[in-house]
């Protein structure tokens, strides 16, 4: 069975930042639509990069242009100084663990983002990962410049020209995202053929209207850059997302046996899905364990980690939240 | 002039509450590479960022050196220059991202000199925060392909071909606060190579060693006598040479430099390494050459000079101590051509020259404020009667 691809969504919904680097239209776009843009900044022990984001985006996008409304850090537990130093150069630090903190906890960059929900007050919500190494306002003005020059569009994703840094001081020109590759495009193809246009949906930045996210489940960890676009797809349809080409962005190389955990979750994250609209038929539930192998000494040794893919349901179902910004699920 | 000093000091926190662009524009330029030669880039971004801060005029002089223009309120009175060279020591393949800690920014080049660069970018946008004005034009400059084998060329051609008087210039270096450089001695800096042929020479029963024949060469330097008044120095500062353990050396390169108080004994002392280079390629029958990489005339203001006086006076009201040694720098040009001119450091720092060269950043509003307390000094007209 073969797909044609028959809309041009590709095409129509696919942008280079540079054409929303007018940052005086985007601001005036912004005052006269009456919105609110909200930033933030995801973190677990990014003291070596979270100082530089916050500076460059503060510095440029709400020092120099009143973009972004308000700047804010939700952190995991960080261990290092990524709290203090977010706080000493002027981001609203929030630990998630202390937001809604009846509910049972959590601990992944999906339950981050679903909290920023909470605490946040704008209409639209960025988000940016906070280990970017060479951070620069269009990964904001970017995401935000198609949600506010074009009606139809409710939420962007990022994609790049991804080089990684490789030991010490060298950058190898293209490379990152073999679990876009290996993983979630095969899967995509098999069931969601249109899907395949998005370029990297596994960018870690996007932007979005808050009448969005907060109707769609988070899941905690891993799965929710892919959980989000089958759940937006699903309900709104392919047009109202777009892409972003936001050049080259340089971040932390993972080692293949991370990569195979966050394949893992994104595998289970998907495949619960697919069995919940039917799409697939289990016979039996998921294991929810991913087991690794290391040479110790000649011999395998299994490395067993829970994943287990947990999410928080859409923010909409939380009668705190309803109450905080008036709306009815 | 007196009026500013006192309030100076009360600049230094209104120039802190900008320090979200300041940094900005430091890791922006500072993390586009620029080795000598291939300016271009950061030149790009450089000219961007004035542009952005709505300077009156950006644009390139005849030899591509960035410019900014901030049109002043007198337009009878001469520009005063501000000045930082663009090019750093690491090459292109380098990463060049920057990292922020609490009070510390690190990365290659910053201190040279990354720093010097955002700063002077900054520049426009403070003025405008702090209500400032100029009668004098400021003219902003980030001069391309100044450091090693650049020789400088950026301010050369710069000054040469700038059409009108200048009324003062301000050469800005990232570190170390409180150094307030008004004279540069003459320098030659030259390289001597050996290079030998696999065929056997006459003289020697063997085939000459190439490093052993730079050796020979840096005995003969070590027996120069060196005349205490005009005070000079040599500096053996790079050797390379070979190829393995086991194997005899057919090249060898000797990097050096020669400084005095007088250019004139700096070129007699680089005419004695000729004859020094002649002598010994003569009689190991080895090719050995001698040229020079870079040049610089001795020039100076005097300390008593108005600008040395006035820029002094400006730190001291900081608590800055001034610190006063010879530069080798787009300083001895400005001088060459007769403008007053001196150079400021903007904070402290370490490992300059590596991948880790660190800046503080607190101390440099206090940089900051001297570079607007020197500018305004000049302003006001202290160096126009010298």
């Amino acid at each position: 069975m073969g797909f044609a691809m028959t809309n041009n969504w590709l095409e129509k919904n696919t942008f280079h930042y540079s054409a929303f680097s007018d940052l005086n239209r985007l601001v005036e776009e912004k005052q006269k639509k009456n919105l609110k843009i909200s930033l933030c900044l995801p973190t677990l022990n990014e003291e070596k990069t979270i100082a530089k984001e916050i500076i460059i985006l503060k510095s440029e996008l709400m020092t120099r242009y009143p973009l972004i409304d308000e700047l804010i850090v939700i952190d995991s537990g960080s261990t290092d100084n990524t709290v203090k130093i977010a706080g000493a150069f002027g981001a609203d630090v929030y630990i998630a663990n202390e937001i809604l903190p009846h509910l049972e906890q959590f601990k992944g960059k999906g339950e981050n983002l679903w909290k920023a929900l909470y605490i946040t007050q704008g209409d639209i919500i960025v988000y940016i990962d906070a280990d970017i190494k060479n951070i620069h306002h269009r990964f904001a003005y970017g995401l935000i410049g198609p949600l506010l020059l074009d009606d139809q569009i409710k939420y962007t994703k990022a994609f790049y020209d991804r080089p990684i840094s490789i030991g010490k001081n060298k950058i190898r020109p293209t490379g990152g995202g073999r679990v876009t590759e290996l993983v979630i495009r095969p899967l995509f193809s098999l069931f969601f053929p249109e899907l395949t246009q998005i370029i990297q949906p596994l960018s870690g930045e996007y932007a979005g209207f808050r009448e969005i996210f907060d109707k769609i489940p988070f899941p905690i960890g891993y799965g929710v850059e892919t959980s989000m676009i089958l759940d937006i797809y699903e309900k709104w349809g392919l047009d109202v997302i777009a892409q972003v080409d936001l050049d080259r962005r340089i971040h932390r190389n993972q080692d293949t046996k991370a990569l195979g955990r966050m394949s893992f979750a994104i595998l289970k994250t998907f495949l619960n899905r697919q069995k919940r609209s039917g799409l697939i038929d289990l016979k039996e539930a998921l294991f929810d364990e991913i087991i690794q192998y290391n040479l110790v000494e000649n011999a395998y040794q299994p490395v067993a980690q829970k994943i287990k893919g947990l999410e928080r349901p859409p923010m909409i179902t939380i009668p705190e939240y309803c109450e905080k910004f008036d709306v009815s699920n | 002039m007196n009026e500013f000093l006192k309030i100076l000091p009360n600049l230094v926190e209104d120039i802190k509450a900008a320090q979200d662009i300041i940094i900005t524009n430091i890791v922006l330029i500072g993390q586009t590479p620029a080795p000598t030669f291939k300016e271009k880039r950061r030149s790009t971004i450089f000219m961007e960022r004035l542009a952005e801060f709505g300077v009156d005029e950006v644009t390139t002089d005849g030899y591509r050196n960035p410019i900014g223009i901030i049109r002043g309120t007198a337009p009878d009175k001469p520009p005063i220059f501000v000045v930082s060279h663009l090019d750093t020591f690491f090459d292109r393949d380098i990463v060049h991202n920057f990292t922020i800690s609490e009070n510390r920014i690190t990365g290659p080049g910053i201190l040279d000199n990354s720093l010097g660069v955002g700063v002077m970018v900054s520049l426009p946008i403070l003025f405008k925060k702090l209500n400032l004005r100029f009668e004098s034009d400021i003219v902003l400059a980030g001069t391309i392909q100044s450091i090693g084998k650049g020789n400088l060329r950026g301010v050369r051609h710069l000054l040469k071909t700038w059409p009108t008087p200048i009324r003062a210039g301000v050469c800005l270096e990232g570190v170390e606060l409180g150094r307030l450089n008004y004279f540069s001695d003459g320098m030659i800096r030259g390289e001597i190579q050996c290079n030998v042929t696999e065929t056997k020479g006459t003289f020697y029963q063997f085939t000459p060693n190439a490093i052993l024949v730079l050796n020979e060469v840096i005995n003969e330097i070590m027996n120069l006598r060196l005349s205490q008044r005009p005070r000079s120095r040599i500096v053996i500062g790079k050797i390379a040479g070979g190829a393995d353990y086991g194997k005899m050396a057919y090249s060898a390169d000797l990097g050096f430099e020669i400084r005095s108080d007088s250019y004139k004994m700096v070129k007699s002392i680089y005419n004695k390494f000729r004859d020094i280079v002649e002598g010994i390629s003569h009689e190991n029958e080895v090719e050995l050459s001698i040229k020079t990489i870079s040049n610089l005339k001795a020039a100076r203001l005097k300390f008593n000079h108005p600008l040395v006086k006035n820029a002094a006076a400006v730190l001291e009201t900081l608590g800055i101590k001034p610190i006063s040694k010879s530069t080798e720098s787009a300083l001895s040009i400005f001088l060459s051509h007769k403008i007053p001119t001196v150079t400021l450091g903007i904070t402290y720092g370490e490992n300059s020259y590596t991948d880790k060269a660190t800046m503080e950043i607190e101390p440099m509003f206090k940089g900051i404020a001297q570079i607007i307390g020197v500018l305004k000094a000049i302003d006001s007209g202290v160096c126009d009667d010298e």
